[in-house]
């Protein structure tokens, strides 16, 4: 079985009484071990398919099965289940809590699978050394760089060891040289056998994937291996 | 998530925001110190008041009164010996359910030491009289039934006795001296303490720096006739002031100046008052003039105004803790929409709704809980100056029931003021709350 497969799936909303189709009868499989990219600009609906594959949302008919979860209309406790095993997020403003540590940032998602304090800590400074920080695990998000920032939330989406990492514009705060250590991270990633999912407006960044799915319109345009 | 997690996270945004989260507690801290205040103050109130009912003789205490007859039976006035010595032993022998009986003969007589002297009203008692009217025992001892079998002339005296006739000695000393009743010398064998009101005492301690002119002296005091008390022997009273005022009255057929009782269990109070008016009824022949005063109306009275006092105090303070609720709420409002963002995140790493209503319930009665125990060290400032602006006032009683129901009211009022922000907090969508700014 492929690790995400959506048949059919379309995602409607309403605003007044106009309908707008962010996703049109949108069918895809990603397997285990693929390093897939979504691009197009914005307004294109791949927003709306990233929160779909990322169990943000659930979609408004069509079927969608992500990890082996059958997530067509699951219902808000379910989705957050699955986000909390199956899946990493690694987002453009970081998104980390301003209050917490390096250390308590990254052992988030541990805290709702509710494992025990002490386990907790343990695994998430490990996670923090691999992500290279393990000389910065007492720090605020404030004191540290756009990049260590960013590496925080890569940690953070590893540490419950999900199956699958989507990453919304992971570059798109950072400077080139930045960004392009970041997108490292992912092909490493990506080489020790996680699935990564990039979402992006910049084809360049696209190409450091091994597959490109071109979203307009809400529709899947094309797609392409570059 | 756990409910400790939820805790940790409460506190920690509690101690980040130390001056919001005072405010949002001031209205918790007020309504609780006001509270337990309230209940300290009434709880002394009610203390005072049964511990005087207590020394008033108590709700057992029964008084047989003479009651005007009704002029349709006013031609059988005469068949009733009216209130006898026998009517007392009647009852000590028909009405099992009294404790103790205690019959007096009263006289108006010159009281004097040698060097003072007055007219006052001296009253010739059994022991029972002791029980029946709760005296208490400075020096010396009460009378006895020896006392009473021999007649003899040994007297108890009250407080302000001794201050009349003895000023120079303290109340101990009196014991042994001799008082002479309209010449008669009569030994001093007991002293009875000062009996007065819990406000008078602390009024008397706070004077006492200042021993002024200031007596309570115009004041309705309860304890004057037991302070002004000259009590001798029953028989002695007879023989040396009573006897041959009318040639055929004898120890038991003398009328009595007062019959007082006391009802051994409260529990069949109304058993015992029947027992009481069937044998009198009988010695009386049947003539209705006589009447059982309990103390059952006026401290009905005195019950059903603590219980005024308890219920408008409460509400008052019921209130302002409710206000304080409506203040946590506000402030956990603007909490959350000030962390949608961070609610967000939570969401999106896998927080369930349920565990961001968790941990904003938690956030809410740990603000309401922390408020509440400032409140319980505010209040016992606040109680040490009601003792200091109003100390006639029965002294406050802090209570652990009073502190503990205070708390575990305002943890109440956290919990009902956090559901709401709860729940909005815990429905926020996760992609929206991510976009918020």
């Amino acid at each position: 079985m492929p690790l995400v497969q959506l048949e059919g799936v379309s995602k409607i909303y309403r605003v007044g009484d106009q309908e707008i189709r962010a996703l049109d009868t949108v069918d895809l499989v990603i397997e285990t071990g693929e390093f897939v990219s979504i691009i197009g600009p914005s307004g294109s609906g791949k927003s709306t398919l990233m929160h779909l594959l990322g169990c943000l949302d659930a979609p408004t008919s069509g079927r969608m099965q992500i990890c082996g979860n059958d997530l067509s209309s699951a219902s808000q406790n379910r989705l957050a289940d699955v986000r909390n095993r199956e899946i990493g997020f690694v987002f453009q403003a970081f998104n980390l809590l301003a209050k917490l540590d390096v250390v308590g940032n990254i052992e988030l998602p541990l805290v709702y699978s509710g494992m025990r304090a002490a386990e907790r800590r343990r695994r998430a400074e490990k996670v923090a050394r691999d992500v290279g920080l393990g000389d910065r695990m007492a720090n605020r998000p404030v004191q540290l760089s756009g990049g260590q920032c960013q590496r925080v939330a890569i940690g953070r989406a590893l540490v419950n060891d999900p199956r699958i990492i989507f990453a919304d514009e992971p570059t798109g705060n950072l400077d080139s040289a930045t960004g392009e250590m970041i997108l490292q991270m992912f092909r490493d990633l990506n080489a020790s056998g996680k699935t990564v999912v990039l979402v992006t407006h910049d084809p360049d960044i696209a190409a450091v994937s091994r597959r490109v799915i071109e979203i307009r319109d809400g529709k899947i345009r094309r797609e392409y291996c570059p | 998530m756990n409910v400790l997690v939820a805790l940790q996270i409460g506190l920690r945004e509690i101690a980040a925001h130390k001056f919001r989260s005072f405010l949002s507690m001031l209205g918790i801290v007020l309504g609780v110190a006001s509270l337990i205040s309230t209940i300290a103050l009434t709880t002394g109130i009610e203390r005072g008041t049964r511990a005087f009912m207590q020394q008033v003789g108590g709700l057992e205490y029964v008084n047989v009164v003479n009651k005007e007859i009704s002029t349709k039976m006013f031609e059988f006035w005469n068949l009733s010996p009216g209130r006898t010595l026998h009517d007392a032993q009647v009852i000590a022998a028909s009405a099992p359910l009294i404790s103790h009986i205690s019959p007096e003969l009263a006289v108006g007589a010159a009281i004097s030491s040698g060097s003072h002297a007055d007219r006052r009203q001296v009253r010739g008692i059994f022991p029972d009289h002791f029980v029946v009217s709760r005296h208490e025992l400075l020096a010396g001892r009460f009378l006895t039934d020896l006392d009473v079998e021999r007649g003899l002339r040994s007297a108890v005296v009250g407080d302000e006795i001794v201050r009349l006739l003895w000023p120079e000695l303290r109340p101990p000393a009196v014991v042994g001296k001799t008082l002479l009743i309209n010449d008669r010398p009569f030994e001093v064998v007991g002293v009875l303490p000062k009996y007065e009101r819990d406000e008078d005492r602390r009024r008397r301690a706070l004077d006492s720096g200042n021993r002024s002119i200031r007596r309570s002296g115009r004041r309705w005091d309860p304890f004057r006739q037991k302070n002004e008390s000259v009590l001798i022997p029953y028989s002695t009273m007879f023989f040396d002031f009573r006897a041959g005022q009318f040639p055929l009255d004898s120890m038991e057929s003398v009328r009595l100046d007062a019959l007082t009782l006391r009802v051994g269990d409260l529990d069949r109070f109304r058993p015992a008052l029947d027992q009481v008016r069937a044998a009198l009824d009988l010695t009386h022949r049947g003539v209705d003039d006589f009447d059982l005063d309990t103390r059952e109306e006026w401290f009905d009275r005195m019950e059903s105004s603590i219980r005024a006092t308890k219920l408008s105090g409460g509400l008052i303070a019921t209130i302002s803790l409710v206000v304080g609720g409506i203040g946590i709420m506000n402030i956990m409002l603007a909490s959350i929409s000030e962390r949608v963002r961070e609610i967000g995140i939570r969401l999106a790493v896998g927080a369930r709704g349920r565990d961001i209503f968790v941990q904003i319930l938690v956030e809410s009665i740990s603000i309401a809980f922390i408020g509440g125990l400032l409140g319980v060290a505010a209040a016992f400032g606040l109680i040490e100056i009601l003792k200091l602006i109003a100390p006639s006032e029965n002294v406050p009683v802090m209570t652990t029931g009073g502190i503990v129901f205070s708390v575990c009211f305002a943890v109440l009022a956290g919990l009902l003021s956090g559901i709401y922000p709860a729940l909005r907090a815990s429905r926020l969508n996760p992609i929206a709350a991510l976009r918020y700014e």
